[in-house]
């Protein structure tokens, strides 16, 4: 019984500074391990109707139904055809479980906090990444952009909405 | 009906038996309290009490004066000491001409601070409320009262004469400040004894702890602990008011490699080392706990304590002691921990689903199986799990008569406050929802209860009477449970709603558009009030108004797949109705497709299917669609428009048209073919994705996809505003 | 105030006759025999013990028993009903059965772990001990 435990915590442990990174188009995203609960296959995905069209509708996890969102449609980045590398990572934010679509898993990535540098203020092209991203981080030959999960599934538009549900 | 509730209370009285002294003090003398608000509301038109409610209420007082004695909550004893004084005089004395009112607020009064006072026990502060002011308010009405019995020449009893307690109970400090922490301690691999270390960790946390687990157990008499210890680290489960800090600093000097400390709830704590060390947060076991009770409560409710039975046989230091009489273990009550209950729920409700993946597997549909058998063995498993279904329904259930409890005191305060002399009627209050549709119908009614008061009733008798109606108010409120729902019902027999009044204020609110008052039905206008932004209060008043509108009632109800009904008839009054599902958690549905898409249609707001023509569709010069069957025209909603679904089928001829009816109101949906009907567990929709207009919910369905459950009241509703 | 405390629990035990020396002597025993032990030599020397608190949960004897035998002793002795010793009841057990079988049983007061100390006091004030 102990056991389990102990690999939780131990797991807990080695999670600090450890990253899933993925590929999305050319770039490198990474995400903090410690949001990560699993990664599964495509599954088949049922459709929202009028939602964001980053939104791409639920999944049925083991009984559990939680929406998804595409990471490329949230950058606002060309869709692309979902092919057997695609998987979803399923995080979870708060309360809030998600999966999140992206084309291809990378690796599991220890970055050092030194290592990371807090996005420059870019050009108005990266704008849509930037509003995600939380420090850029080198390693390899590659930059990764460190996503920050809560921005991510939590935004502006849709507070917006919700406000104006509200007043409504 | 008082049988029935009396029959429940000495349930429960059994059920909490095994309960803390603590407890039961406060669960009885919340019991009585509640007993005796009651008997006040009931009476509160009286002209004054009968012996039996003299007697009741002397009778409840006495009882807690006497357990509040005993628990050393002094304010307590002394306010409840005095107004059974008060009792005591009117029983023995039974003088003529009691005010009755202001004695009923003295009640109350009392009744309240003693309330109040369990609560800051219940919360684990003490309670400090001061009794000075009640007892110079009872003293002085006391004291008149006296006066009154002699000046009738009524000769005065003796002495209320009361007993000092012997006995007295204290309860264990407040826990409630406590924190509960799970510490792990790890050791270097080539530590020694590190079960003495362990045993000095536990050792330096003793004045601190309040209560210690740890594991392993026999640090001290095993010397083989240490390897265990070494291999897996040494658990301890700490209840204590110390910080973390202090707890870090008190275990620092034990030499650990690694020392993590979380914070664990009480409950977890309760569960002990093993639950804990287990328990990942989201894959909780789903196990009914059956009261399994704590070593050191070895014995049942219905075996009486008898000495020797505490005799501590063998003992590690600390906790863990090993009684020498361990008594076997039974039970017929238990109280379960609502949360089991929701799981054991949502496993049932995936028992359905995996029930129907089974029982419609397409591996059955080949040609020329013999499935006799298999068809028998389904319809007993088909049997087993409705009966399931079943009982864990009526184990949710509960009756409203909290709830209605509630609104009797409402109606009471307002209308004092209010100056209105209102007479509440109560009926079915025995009525069962499930628990959770309780939580969810007592702010609305709360709101409907207000607003008769408020609004409802006349201000004045004289209008009343002028009307020929009595100069008392009357608010009857109703539940009754008729075809798988329940109806609550608010009814007043005050002004009632004025049509005129009505459409004008939504026109000008332009909540309506321009459409003349004739064009509505009567039941069209009053559904105004529910429309947000409208109020015909000028001044939000104190009682009803509160910044909330009858939209949000109307808003909570259908949260639940609920409604409100309006009736009413100026002059004469209104009624307000909640209509709500017994239960939210399993429905009866009919699987459709549209597209690739699946929805689910609750059977019961189905009225028929049709294969239709294509000149049955009428099409208005602004492209609104109507379906015309047997000559009536109904609204059409081609869902594979309004969501955006791609191949639907479009050719009316081809598909199949479904009438759905809210309220009397039918709606016409298009659909490519049915797929089944099922029982239907739902499931919200995650409340990441905003609120779709008509959809209610989702389910799984039998092959593991997921199916839209549609809301035929907000569709109906919808088209009905266009 | 003359008192005798039965614990077995050493922080628990030394918790309390810290505590109880505040109001004058205490003695401490460790398991219900030797409780009784105490109170009975306390008694035949003429100077009996005020107060006495006990543990429940305890080696040999339980509280239980010993609450019973310090009864049974002063009724055998005739020991009046107003001179009987002051018997509190200390422990963590605290369901209301435990309680109840302690009154019975006629002790004066039941206090549970941990122990309210202001509660206490006032108990004791109530039993004009102090």
């Amino acid at each position: 019984m102990a056991e389990g435990l102990k690999e939780e915590l131990q797991e807990e442990d080695t999670q600090k500074g450890k990253f899933m990174t993925f590929q999305t188009g050319k770039e490198y995203f990474g995400i903090s391990i410690s949001y990560v609960n699993e990664i599964i296959s495509m599954q088949p995905i049922t459709a929202m109707p009028e939602v964001e069209d980053y939104i791409k509708g639920l999944i049925n996890l083991r009984g559990k139904i939680i929406p998804v969102i595409d990471v490329r449609a949230r950058f606002k980045m060309e869709p692309i055809e979902y092919n057997d590398r695609t998987c979803i990572i399923v995080i979870n934010v708060k309360t809030t479980m998600i999966g999140l679509i992206v084309e291809k898993i990378a690796e599991v990535d220890t970055i050092e906090e030194d290592d990371i540098v807090p996005p420059p203020s870019l050009g108005k092209k990266d704008k849509e990444h930037n509003k995600y991203v939380y420090g850029l981080a080198k390693t390899g030959n590659t930059v990764k952009l460190l996503l920050d999960p809560e921005k991510l599934i939590r935004d502006e538009d849709l507070e917006l909405l919700e406000e104006m549900q509200e007043e409504e | 009906m008082d049988n029935a509730i009396s029959e429940k209370e000495k349930n429960m009285a059994e059920e909490f038996n095994v309960d803390g002294m603590l407890d039961m003090f406060l669960y009885e003398s919340s019991q009585l309290l509640e007993n005796l608000e009651s008997i006040i509301l009931e009476k509160q038109d009286a002209e004054c009490f009968d012996d039996n409610d003299i007697n009741e209420i002397f009778r409840i007082m006495h009882t807690i004066k006497g357990s509040s004695g005993i628990m050393m909550y002094e304010n307590i004893t002394k306010v409840t000491h005095k107004l059974e004084d008060v009792f005591y005089y009117l029983r023995e004395s039974q003088p003529d001409n009691v005010p009755h009112m202001e004695l009923v607020e003295h009640v109350l009064a009392v009744s309240d601070f003693v309330n109040g006072e369990l609560e800051k026990i219940r919360e684990g502060s003490s309670p400090d409320g001061k009794e000075d002011k009640i007892l110079k308010d009872l003293d002085s009405f006391l004291k008149r009262l006296k006066g009154e019995i002699k000046e009738q020449g009524i000769r005065l009893p003796r002495e209320n004469k009361h007993e000092e307690p012997s006995q007295f109970y204290i309860a264990p400090m407040a826990s409630d400040e406590s924190h509960f922490y799970r510490i792990i301690i790890h050791y270097r691999n080539d530590t020694q004894m590190s079960n003495i270390r362990a045993y000095s960790a536990t050792y330096a946390l003793k004045d601190v702890a309040e209560d210690l687990l740890y594991s392993p157990e026999d640090i001290i008499s095993n010397e083989e602990s240490a390897d265990v210890i070494l291999a897996e680290g040494f658990y301890m489960l700490l209840q204590t008011k110390a910080g973390k800090e202090e707890i870090l600093q008190l275990i620092s000097s034990t030499e650990a490699e690694t020392t993590d400390i979380d914070d664990i709830t009480a409950e977890e704590f309760g569960r002990g080392l093993v639950e804990v060390a287990q328990g990942s947060s989201d894959d909780k076991p789903i196990v009914i706990d059956l009261g399994e009770e704590k070593t050191e409560e070895g014995k049942k409710k219905d075996e009486p304590v008898v000495p020797g039975d505490y005799v501590v046989k063998s003992k590690e230091t600390g906790k863990g002691k090993t009684l020498a009489k361990n008594q076997p273990k039974k039970q017929t009550i238990i109280s379960v921990n609502v949360e089991k209950m929701d799981s054991l729920m949502d496993m049932i409700g995936e028992l359905v689903i995996a029930q129907a993946v089974v029982l419609q597997n397409p591996d059955l549909k080949v040609p020329g199986l013999d499935l006799t058998n298999f068809q028998k063995a389904a319809g007993q498993l088909s049997k087993i799990t409705t009966d399931l279904q079943e009982v864990i329904m009526s184990l949710r259930m509960m009756p409203l008569t909290n709830v209605f409890q509630k609104m009797r005191r409402i109606v009471f305060d307002v209308s004092r406050k209010l100056g209105k002399d209102i007479e509440l009627e109560v009926i079915g209050e025995n009525t069962e929802v499930d628990k959770n549709i309780i939580e969810h119908v007592s702010d609305p009614l709360m709101h409907l209860v207000r607003n008769s008061v408020d609004h409802g009733i006349e201000e004045n008798a004289e209008d009343r009477i002028a009307l020929g109606k009595p100069a008392k108010g009357k608010i009857t409120l109703e539940a009754k449970n008729e075809g798988g729902k329940v109806y609550i019902s608010v009814k007043d027999d005050g002004k009632g709603l004025n049509k005129q009044k009505l459409y004008d204020k939504a026109s000008s609110n332009g909540l309506i558009g321009d459409k003349d008052i004739t064009e509505f039905e009567d039941s069209e206008i009053f559904r105004f009030i529910t429309l947000p932004g409208f109020s015909t209060k000028e001044q939000v008043t104190e009682y009803s108004g509160r910044g909330v509108g009858m939209d949000v009632v109307v808003k909570d109800i259908q949260a639940i797949g609920g409604r409100l009904d309006i009736a009413s008839k100026e002059g004469n009054g209104s009624e307000m109705t909640l209509v709500i599902p017994l239960t939210l958690a399993i429905i009866n549905g009919i699987v459709v497709q549209v597209g690739g898409s699946a929805f689910v249609i609750e059977t019961a707001s189905v009225k028929e299917f049709i294969r239709l023509g294509e000149d049955s569709v009428v099409q208005e010069p602004d492209g609104e669609e109507y379906i015309v069957i047997r000559g009536d025209c109904y609204p059409f909603v081609r869902l594979s428009d309004k969501y955006h679904i791609d191949n639907a089928i479009d050719k009316i001829d081809e598909g199949i048209v479904v009438v759905v009816e809210h309220e009397g109101k039918q709606i016409c949906i298009l659909i490519d073919k049915l797929l089944q009907e099922q029982e239907i567990v739902v499931k919200p929709i995650p409340s990441y994705i905003k609120k779709v207009q008509g959809l209610s919910g989702c389910t799984q369905l039998g092959d593991g996809s997921i199916a839209l459950i549609l809301d035929v009241a907000g569709l109906v509703e919808s088209e009905e505003r266009r | 105030m003359k008192t005798l405390l039965a614990e077995d629990d050493f922080a628990s035990r030394k918790f309390m006759s810290g505590y109880l020396s505040q109001f004058g002597d205490c003695d401490v025993t460790v398991d219900g025999e030797e409780a009784v032990g105490a109170f009975m030599m306390a008694l035949e020397d003429g100077e009996p013990y005020d107060l006495v608190c006990l543990d429940v949960m305890m080696p040999v004897l339980d509280g239980y028993q010993v609450l019973k035998a310090i009864r049974d002793i002063e009724k055998e002795k005739k020991v009046s009903k107003e001179k009987r010793v002051k018997i509190v009841m200390t422990t963590a057990l605290n369901e209301e059965r435990n309680v109840k079988k302690a009154f019975e049983l006629e002790c004066e007061a039941y206090t549970g772990k941990p122990i309210d100390v202001d509660r206490f006091e006032q108990m004791l004030k109530k039993l004009k001990l102090i």
